[in-house]
């Protein structure tokens, strides 16, 4: 039974479609995994003799378990955010004699090999094998390896039983803020406390078991909550919830486009891959903090003015980079219904301006790091609305991907607006700022860079017709392929 | 009101429509029935140039379809769920077509009143998006949103797959209606021979691509249909 689940999801796998996209996209993957796979594995094995150096008097393993609840809160988050929960279309199943048991162990079984797992995995086993060589006691270090991995996997089970519940994330959330602010004001050092914890996994091997029981546990509440959605009518059916309709027609003031303005707000709001984009595109507000609090940085303002585009533009690359692959499930009603592209082209202009403005007014407080760096949010700012706009796009256009809009984006599994051509329209994005601004602040000063980027903002404002009329008419070229491309899989 | 001239259609040189000649007068409520991959849903598309011609023409009301955008605003269709928004409310999406071909609120609502008895209760009021309703009633949707706008050519595929035989009948009045009082041509496919010989009067029959029978529809036409078929 076993080997013919794996043979249906081998099949499944196999002939995936972003397995049939093409050999470009496959080396891409394949780079993609390894550079990831090779950069953990790098920071596992330098973990030791980077803290060795930097902390030469406290043993790195005490250093690590010290901190190791943060790794696992992060953890916790990433997969919150990213991790499907596990599907198998067990719906052709219910009706033949297969034990429900089995398809519910192969189900949960298969998330073990999520790629999530593999970056603790990745992580501490050169990590461990390190500590080997450098002859720590084996028998610790192996258990203390295994009492990991088993925490990994537990929270692997522990976020499908979170992800029902949002309550339960936001407290872990809330907790965590609160541990680091106690450590902060001096009130309370809970990391040692929780250290203590994880160094009793190294220090008293056999509390290694204590992880493996909880893994166990979550196995097991994971396998009856499955178990009792079992049916039709219970959780292979989606639930739906009586909708709330908001009255948007306060946007009406837009005039011919607001139709569509209302109807991006909407897509936005009720669905989940745009959401994940939205929230994504928040946390690029932060980006800056990176770049801006880094003495190193502050003699290279090329790349200062990289983090700048990226702290307004965040939302305005990541969902403007897929534009009409956000309607393309029903792309091919707009084709045949009375709109010109225009208007469809400009409400979406129209959508990623208003959120640079937004995210504009949210990053004042920059102005912590003084005048200088605000002003180059500002250039950065008219640069995002004046130009990267149309780039963003023109480079659309070319960008003929499906999009489930209602699925959650996998990492590594899902390469929805992933080729080629994306990234090399992604260059631009990312080289022409910086280079109007390096050659001016080159040869004339950081002001003189400054007013070229945000001028060729300013610039590009003016010649909005002009890049609307040419962007309209490379999608009106690609029509009938873009067409072809939406209908071809769902 | 429709003419075709020429029309090939071939993916990989492989033809799959070949329409010498078609004529679809205003008014008239043309059928068109064939088997599994006999055109049908080709000519559509290529009727609301989401597809491109091999090589001839249609003609919509005197504008070349696959070179103006002109046809758009008399012209109005239902091809399946594609041409539905997942994530909007029945109302909402009606509003949105309205919005979309110059209709305000009110006058979508006044024509949904006209669709009460069509929708059964099921579509109006019910706080759920069109992704969670059953295929029937986005069908309900569907074909009443493709009637907004008071269209001059209305395109149905395949309209009473999946519809239940009370919704199929009031379909059928409607169908009628709108040829008979409005003036409009309607175009509908099916598998359905009785429901096509009953609601169209003209009923053309596609094989492989090629136009195979051309009838106006009279008495015997079903009892010619089935026998056609049956071989």
């Amino acid at each position: 039974m076993i080997c013919q689940f794996l043979s249906l999801e081998w099949k499944q796998f196999r002939r995936a479609s972003y397995f049939q996209k093409g050999l470009a996209i496959k080396i891409l993957l394949c780079l993609a995994v390894i550079y990831f796979g090779g950069l953990a594995v790098f920071v596992g094995v330098g973990m030791y003799f980077g803290l060795k150096k930097s902390f030469p008097d406290i043993d790195p393993i005490i250093m690590v378990n010290n901190y190791l609840i943060y790794w696992i809160v992060f953890e916790l988050m990433l997969r919150y955010f990213m991790q499907q929960l596990p599907v198998m279309n067990i719906k052709p199943l219910m009706i033949i004699p297969v034990k429900r048991n089995a398809v519910i162990h192969f189900l949960l079984g298969k998330t073990m090999l999520s790629f999530f797992n593999f970056i603790s995995f990745l992580l501490f086993l050169p990590f461990s094998i390190v500590l080997l060589l450098k002859g720590y006691p084996t028998l610790n270090v192996i258990l203390w390896f295994l009492a990991l991995i088993s925490m990994t996997l537990s929270i692997n089970f522990l976020n499908f039983l979170i992800n029902k519940n949002h309550t339960a994330f936001y407290a872990i959330v809330g907790f965590l803020i609160l541990n680091v602010a106690l450590k902060y004001f001096g009130v309370f050092d809970s990391t040692a406390t929780l250290g203590a914890v994880f160094n009793g996994f190294y220090n008293q091997p056999f509390y290694a078991v204590i992880p493996l029981v909880v893994l166990a546990g979550l196995y097991r509440a994971n396998f009856y909550f499955i178990r009792r959605g079992f049916y039709l009518d219970a959780e292979i059916s989606k639930k739906t919830k009586a909708v709330t309709t908001k009255d948007l027609s306060w946007m009406n003031r837009f005039g011919a486009i607001a139709p569509f303005l209302k109807n991006d707000v909407k897509l936005i709001s009720r669905n989940a891959r745009p959401k994940q984009v939205v929230l994504m595109s928040f946390l690029f507000l932060f980006y800056g903090l990176i770049f801006y609090t880094q003495e190193s940085y502050k003699e290279m303002p090329a790349i200062l003015a990289f983090a700048s585009i990226f702290v307004t533009g965040g939302f305005l690359m990541s969902f403007g980079q897929l534009v009409p692959s956000w309607d393309s499930a029903y792309y091919k009603m707009l084709m045949s219904q009375n709109i010109p592209y225009r208007q469809y082209l400009e409400s979406k202009w129209y959508l990623m301006v208003v959120v640079v403005i937004l995210s504009f007014i949210l990053s004042t407080p920059y102005l912590y790091f003084g005048w200088d760096i605000f002003a180059m949010i500002v250039a950065g700012a008219l640069f995002n609305i004046g130009l990267n706009t149309f780039i963003t796009l023109f480079g659309g256009a070319l960008n003929r991907v499906p999009i489930a809009l209602n699925v959650k984006a996998k990492a590594f599994s899902n390469t929805n607006g992933f080729n080629p051509t994306q990234l090399l329209i992604a260059l631009p994005k990312i080289l022409l700022p910086m280079l109007l601004f390096y050659v001016p602040y080159k040869l004339l000063g950081f002001n003189a860079g400054l007013i070229t980027l945000g001028l060729s903002g300013v610039f590009g404002m003016l010649l909005k017709n002009v890049f609307l009329n040419k962007i309209e008419h490379v999608y009106q070229k690609g029509k009938y392929k873009t067409i072809a491309a939406f209908t071809e899989e769902k | 009101m429709i003419s075709v001239q020429n029309l090939k259609k071939s993916y990989q040189k492989i033809q799959v429509l070949n329409i010498e000649n078609l004529e679809i007068p205003k008014g008239e409520s043309f059928g068109l029935v064939g088997n599994n991959g006999a055109g049908k849903t080709t000519f559509f598309s290529l009727l609301l140039d989401l597809i491109q011609p091999s090589s001839g023409h249609i003609k919509n009301n005197e504008i070349l379809v696959h070179e103006s955008e002109d046809w758009k605003p008399f012209t109005s269709a239902f091809i399946d769920e594609s041409f539905l928004i997942g994530y909007l409310t029945a109302e909402e999406y009606f509003y949105f077509i309205g919005e979309l071909r110059g209709v305000s609120q009110a006058d979508v609502d006044a024509l949904l009143v006209e669709f009460e008895d069509f929708f059964h209760n099921e579509i109006l009021g019910k706080k759920k998006y069109l992704r969670d309703l059953s295929k029937g009633n986005q069908k309900k949707v569907g074909i009443v949103a493709a009637l907004i706008g008071a269209p001059d050519v209305v395109i149905l595929d395949e309209p009473f797959a999946n519809l239940d035989p009370t919704t199929q009948i009031r379909l059928k009045q409607i169908i009628k209606n709108l040829a008979k009082n409005n003036g409009v041509t309607v175009l509908v496919s099916s598998h359905d021979l009785m429901h096509v010989t009953e609601v169209c009067e003209r009923i053309v029959v596609l094989d492989k691509g090629d136009v195979i029978k051309d009838i106006q529809t009279n008495d015997a036409t079903l009892k010619e249909l089935e026998a056609y078929f049956a071989n």
